[in-house]
């Protein structure tokens, strides 16, 4: 009984060292701010392809041409272009937010987090890549 | 694979007791999605056979499922024509074909290739002379949109037309002309090795190209990530180019009164003239110079720049560009592409370029002083700018060096910068009139040493400010007594003006200072020396005197940032 409860409290102990270690997500710098900035001028460029599907979500946090096909041919080339802006962005705000909590290790760990939260931010009818790497709308 | 003949009509001719030639006419043949009609042809003989042929329609996303490696999957389209041929026995020896293609559409699964709407008119033509095949073709592509990624072409008008001959996995290109609609005519001629399906040769000229819709159709694609991604150009360009042996050998860039402007704002020239020849193996000289311009809000004057090429290197001597009323002047420049990455070093100065004039282009205060800087060396090194020597500022009838300068990637996605900066004997009077601050008089001497960067906005610095060493008048107005108490957040205006200091204007101080030390978005803040529950900004002296004291040793930067702002706009005049 007595170990067990030594486990226990070995465990509770571990589970708050691991809240306490986790990484702050709103922390702000200038670059995360500037970041964030440019995402969010580029968003609402972006909206109409999430809804018709032509890009979707993937589950490392950035986001894919899902089907060119949705998109006209004129807007094609310009679809490629933000999605790699943005995927650029992405990238740099996991780097700098794993930087900001002073442990730049931590990036894939931001990274997952960011490509849950996308999922469930994101609107009825947008695609996303579940776990499996397959599509799914939600 | 079904095929339907609606008749078959085969007459001999004979003469005297001989066959001398056979006629076959079909009057319809219907082949997977093709239908052809009124085929004649005739046999004679010595096995010479020639005939033509029309045909009325050809189903081609049905012809298209026997060709499987094409890249693309066609899914709509028709084709009508005539073809003409003939041979001897088993071979064929011309052929020439005039065919209408109409509402063609394809694409690919990945999207990246997709065509709509197409109408082209093909007319080919391929006869056999001696050992070797001679071909000529004449495409137009009428109408219809096509994406071959990256690049768009919204509609036709587009020409491809080329002769040339063809021998032993060798297709030679003698005389090519493609047409680009709106942009101009580029002669080409080459060979392609059709074995290894490689380009082995390569010569192309145009002259009179139009740069405008040149840039927006076949330029603009490829620039997309890079500081010429978003142009609006003018003028006309004149092109050579040769390419063999796997790289390009020579070329020749002509610009005539080309306007380029950045839709982002950042650059401009107008009336680039250029003549730029290049050789791989030769020493060749350059010109290039234009009307005027702009970077950022500075605007340039007219200027050349001859330069020296030698395979991927350039030097020139001197460059001088006129930059508002001053001259920034570059020597000895050298720049050279070393496995891919460029590297350079030169030499500056900045003849004095009037603060009046510099700060209004800028956007900022009104300030007087001049602007002027040498740095003996200047040297780029794969995305990395660094300087050695420092670059002097008199301003404010002080001085302001910048020294230590090293940029990375200042053309790049997040831009750093490190530099050390140092003022002195800056006169408080015009500084503080300048940033509508509250009058202040006096000397400030200031230090902003480590200081950091990332996409222009400080990271990291360890800034002071403090009293010039001297003798000289001392004075601080209420207004500012009241700006730089703001600054540490307290509210000792309100202090002043319940007590008897409210009788004064003005008053007398011994010293002033306040330092920052930035790390993490937190500023550090003291002052010229310790008090008690803080540290005191503004050392009193005299009568009357006044001390300012600073509370908060930690302060946020963009609190801090906020406040600076709210102090210097509100003693602004609002004009409304």
């Amino acid at each position: 009984m007595k170990k067990l409860l030594l486990v226990f409290f070995m465990l509770v102990a571990m589970s708050m060292q691991v809240f306490a270690a986790g990484a702050d997500l709103e922390i702000n710098t200038p670059a995360i701010a500037s970041l964030k900035g440019s995402m969010q001028a580029r968003h609402g460029q972006l909206a109409g392809f999430y809804a018709s599907g032509a890009i979707g979500l993937t589950r490392d946090g950035l986001i894919a041409v899902r089907d060119a096909n949705a998109v006209p041919l004129s807007q094609r080339q310009n679809v490629n272009s933000l999605v790699s802006a943005e995927n650029g962005d992405r990238n740099s705000l996991y780097k700098e937010i794993a930087a900001a909590n002073g442990h730049p290790e931590w990036e894939s760990e931001v990274r997952n987090t960011f490509a849950q939260r996308w999922v469930q931010k994101a609107q009825g009818g947008w695609w996303y890549q579940d776990q499996s790497g397959s599509w799914a709308k939600k | 694979m079904k095929a339907v003949i609606a008749f078959l009509l085969i007459a001999f001719t004979t003469s005297a007791s001989a066959v001398s030639r056979i006629d076959i006419q079909i009057g319809q043949l219907t082949q997977s999605g093709i239908q052809a009609e009124n085929i004649n042809a005739s046999l004679d003989m010595e096995g010479r056979w020639q005939g033509k042929a029309m045909l009325k329609r050809a189903e081609l996303s049905e012809v298209a499922k026997n060709y499987k490696q094409l890249p693309v999957t066609v899914t709509q389209g028709t084709a009508s024509g005539q073809a003409h041929f003939s041979g001897s026995n088993t071979q064929l020896e011309r052929l020439s074909a005039d065919i209408r293609l109409q509402d063609v559409a394809f694409n690919d699964t990945e999207g990246s290739h997709a065509g709509e709407k197409i109408s082209a008119t093909v007319k080919a033509d391929i006869a056999r002379v001696k050992d070797h095949w001679q071909w000529q073709d004449d495409i137009r592509w009428l109408g219809g949109e096509v994406f071959w990624q990256p690049l768009y072409f919204p509609s036709g008008g587009h020409v491809l037309a080329a002769r040339g001959w063809w021998q032993n996995d060798v297709l030679a290109v003698e005389e090519g002309r493609v047409v680009f609609n709106g942009v101009g005519s580029l002669a080409f001629q080459g060979r392609i090795d059709t074995a290894a399906k490689s380009l082995t040769k390569l010569d192309l000229s145009g002259k009179a190209l139009q740069a405008a819709q040149g840039y927006e159709l076949l330029a603009k694609p490829f620039l997309d990530k890079t500081m010429l991604g978003n142009l609006e150009m003018a003028g006309t360009l004149d092109v050579q180019a040769s390419y063999a042996g796997g790289r390009v050998q020579a070329f020749n860039l002509g610009l005539h009164d080309a306007d380029v402007e950045d839709k982002n704002g950042r650059f401009a020239i107008y009336k680039v003239n250029a003549a730029i020849p290049w050789s791989l193996n030769a020493v060749t000289d350059a010109n290039v110079g234009f009307d005027g311009g702009r970077i950022l809000q500075l605007t340039l004057g007219k200027t050349t720049l001859p330069a020296r090429l030698e395979g991927w290197s350039l030097t020139a001597p001197e460059w001088k560009i006129p930059v508002l009323d001053g001259v920034l002047s570059l020597q000895d420049i050298s720049l050279a592409l070393i496995d891919g990455k460029w590297h350079g070093h030169l030499a500056t100065s900045i003849a004095p370029i009037s603060m009046s004039e510099f700060s209004h282009a800028m956007g900022w205060p009104h300030m007087e002083g001049k602007l002027a800087a040498s740095i003996p060396l200047v040297t780029y090194s794969d995305g990395l700018l660094t300087t050695d020597g420092a670059m002097g500022f008199d301003i404010f009838d002080g001085h302001i060096t910048v020294d230590k300068l090293v940029m990375r990637e200042p053309l790049g996605r997040a831009p750093r910068l490190n530099t050390d900066i140092s003022m002195r004997g800056l006169d408080m009077d015009l500084l503080t009139r300048t940033f509508a601050f509250g009058a202040m008089e006096g000397r400030l001497d200031g230090d902003v040493a480590g200081l950091e960067l990332s996409s222009w906005k400080p990271v990291k610095f360890d800034a002071s400010f403090r009293s010039s060493p001297g003798k000289y008048p001392k004075k601080i107005s209420q207004r500012a007594v009241e700006n730089i108490s703001a600054l540490g957040g307290a509210g000792a205006a309100a202090a002043i003006q319940r007590s008897f200091l409210r009788f004064f204007k003005e008053f007398n101080y011994d010293r002033i200072g306040l330092s920052c030390r930035l790390r993490n978005g937190i500023c550090a803040m003291d002052g010229v020396e310790p008090a008690k529950d803080g540290y005191i900004i503004v050392k009193g002296s005299g009568i009357p005197a006044i001390t300012v004291m600073g509370y908060n040793h930690s302060v946020s930067w963009e609190e801090l940032l906020g406040r600076l702002q709210r102090v210097t706009q509100g003693n602004r005049p609002v004009i409304k």
